[in-house]
């Protein structure tokens, strides 16, 4: 391709861009504006909770979650040590927008990846966006998405999104490929309809690597931080880029600390979760 | 090929030329010989350099070179080894003390001030200046937070930063400090754009939609330009020990109201280079333009994703009227040649 074509193209392609920016960004701006809603609505709720009643909270899932005491005493410290070392409000910033990130990612991610196992062709279709969006360097994104709804959360969350949805798409997709054909018939001979075999069997069944899934999403969303706050999404990714640009050895360390608080908290409450779930059925066969 | 060899024999003929004459111009040839450039890593400043490289090979008969760099590696390469000889657009606020004192001791010449109404400050997009005419200063924006709304926190208006890590990222937070404009009374909450492309994009957003924009940015850039961003008037007399001893740190407390400290931006010289070039200098001293000169350039280069090069060429084809007076007829017509 000669140069100026390709100079052409390249004009083209960024021109098109913007009427589309200026055609629908408004209504897809109010399209996502539920979702804001609910991300400065589950942001307000962590900061305006007391510290200590906030602790209790964390403390308590991780008890139903995981039943190992171990994990609730590092829960506990590792929130102690971040409030003490002024990382608090932060830290809760990215607390929220982590969940909301999982949330919707398990809401989009569980479904898609029924889909796929269920057919081959929406799994041929889907694996390559998957492929695309692990792979595509974040900032190519993320501007077109800056332009498209302004600097903030939402465009935070989505970069996000595109990053961390896949695990939990992918995994469960193999979990349900990867039931017995054996248990499969077994349910067909007693006549259960899809939606019985669905819920009753593959699901329980593919639970494990399900979770294995969204494990890893909330690891990958945690990864995301530091690029998010790139567009002005507040939390510990703020400080971090900060330091960055000045060197601020210190700061850098604190808060990259913080982030894997967070993240060795999610992962062993959830590993610990998904665990419990497969040892009461390992118990519950007789193999 | 054939354009390298008749390159060639012009320049053996006009030495032999000036030789036989004995003319001073046959010193430059002789003295210019090799010349290293700074290539700053933003656009106005890749377009200086490329075009002095342009000038001073094509109407000089130097042998240049770019080097690429940023404004404290570069600065601290020139105090310490004397290379490169020249930084065409060199921003002096960052560096100001240690500048000063080089000069003092004689290493570096700080030249003519290359923009002269180069500036920082708060701008607004040009869609709400011009649907409120009335909009000129600081306080007139300040009054109206409801023209600027904060998705994020409805009911209050919003001041987009600089990203945070930047000198300027201090200097805002000081002068929205309550002692200074006291943004938070006014019904402003500061966002960060996260980095200098967040603050770029939130700039195209909202021009290109019509959208209004209130926030810090510089000029001369292809985004003031291009969006017709208007500078707001901040109002206060500038004063330097407030600006210096307080505005410009961030543990200070009670900073108070001033305008924007005036950006020095001038080409320094290595001394030593300097003195020995005359002629170049000549041309340096004399060279200088102003935003309206400079931003159709930039909007050239971010319109068409061209680099520095095309830039000069660009501004030396339809500039001629202001760059044949910076230098003498004869350098002027040799690089009218090469265009």
């Amino acid at each position: 391709m000669s140069r100026d074509d390709l100079r052409g193209l390249r004009k083209s392609i960024d021109a098109s861009f913007r009427d589309f920016t200026i055609e629908y960004g408004d209504s897809l701006e109010a399209f996502f504006d539920p979702l804001l809603d609910f991300l400065i609505f589950s942001e307000r709720l962590l900061l305006n909770t007391p510290w200590p009643l906030m602790i209790a909270i964390c403390a308590g899932l991780a008890y139903t979650a995981s039943r190992s005491w171990n994990i609730v005493v590092g829960v506990v410290a590792a929130f102690l040590v971040i409030g003490y070392l002024g990382m608090w409000t932060d830290t809760m910033r990215t607390l929220s927008i982590i969940t909301v990130c999982t949330i919707v990612a398990i809401g989009i991610g569980i479904p898609l990846g029924i889909m796929m196992a269920k057919s081959n062709r929406v799994q041929a279709v889907v694996s390559p966006i998957l492929d695309v969006m692990q792979t595509m360097p974040s900032f190519v994104y993320l501007i077109p998405v800056v332009m498209l709804l302004g600097i903030g959360k939402v465009p935070g969350l989505i970069a996000v999104i595109i990053y961390a949805l896949p695990p939990v798409v992918r995994l469960t997709n193999l979990g349900i490929r990867e039931v017995d054909s054996d248990v499969i018939e077994a349910a067909d001979a007693y006549g259960s309809s899809a939606w019985q075999k669905l819920v009753n069997v593959q699901m329980p069944l593919a639970l494990p690597s399900i979770f294995a899934g969204v494990n890893q999403t909330i690891m990958m969303s945690l990864s995301m931080v530091v690029i998010a706050s790139m567009i002005g999404v507040k939390g510990l990714g703020q400080p971090v880029l900060k330091a960055i640009t000045n060197q601020y050895f210190a700061m850098g360390l604190l808060n990259g600390f913080a982030i894997v608080a967070l993240a060795i908290i999610f992962d062993r409450v959830s590993q610990r979760y998904g665990m419990r779930i497969q040892k009461h059925r390992q118990g519950g066969s007789n193999d | 090929m054939s354009f390298l060899s008749t390159k060639r024999v012009s320049k053996t003929k006009s030495i032999l030329l000036a030789a036989a004459l004995g003319v001073t111009s046959s010193q430059v040839l002789a003295e210019c010989g090799n010349v290293t450039i700074a290539e700053m890593n933003w656009a106005s400043a890749e377009f200086a350099a490329n075009l002095d490289k342009i000038i001073l090979s094509e109407g000089y008969g130097c042998n240049v070179e770019l080097i690429p760099g940023a404004t404290t590696t570069t600065f601290a390469s020139m105090e310490a080894k004397g290379q490169p000889d020249i930084a065409p657009e060199f921003w002096a606020n960052a560096v100001a003390v240690r500048l000063k004192a080089a000069e003092e001791k004689g290493d570096l010449t700080v030249g003519v001030q290359l923009i002269s109404d180069a500036s920082e400050g708060w701008f607004i997009s040009e869609s709400i200046a011009k649907s409120h005419p009335e909009l000129k200063t600081v306080a007139d924006v300040l009054a109206r937070p409801e023209l600027f709304p904060n998705k994020e926190e409805p009911g209050k208006g919003a001041f987009m930063t600089c990203p945070a890590g930047w000198a300027c990222e201090i200097i805002n937070k000081n002068l929205a400090k309550e002692s200074a404009f006291n943004l938070e009374k006014a019904g402003f909450v500061t966002v960060d754009p996260g980095s200098s492309a967040g603050l770029d994009a939130s700039i195209a957003k909202a021009s290109q939609r019509k959208e209004a924009w209130f926030g810090y940015y510089w000029q001369p850039t292809a985004n003031v330009s291009k969006y017709n961003l208007k500078l707001l008037d901040m109002d206060s007399e500038f004063d330097e020990k407030n600006w210096h001893d307080c505005v410009v740190d961030d543990t200070c407390e009670s900073p108070k109201r001033t305008s924007w400290v005036y950006s020095k931006v001038n080409t320094v010289v290595v001394t030593e280079f300097a003195q020995k070039n005359p002629e170049v200098m000549g041309y340096l001293n004399q060279r200088s333009y102003n935003s309206a000169d400079v931003g159709p350039v930039l909007i050239y280069m971010s319109e068409n994703q061209a680099n520095g090069e095309d830039a000069a060429y660009f501004f030396l084809k339809n500039n001629e009227a202001l760059w044949t007076q910076w230098v003498p007829a004869d350098v002027a017509e040799k690089v009218k040649k090469s265009l």
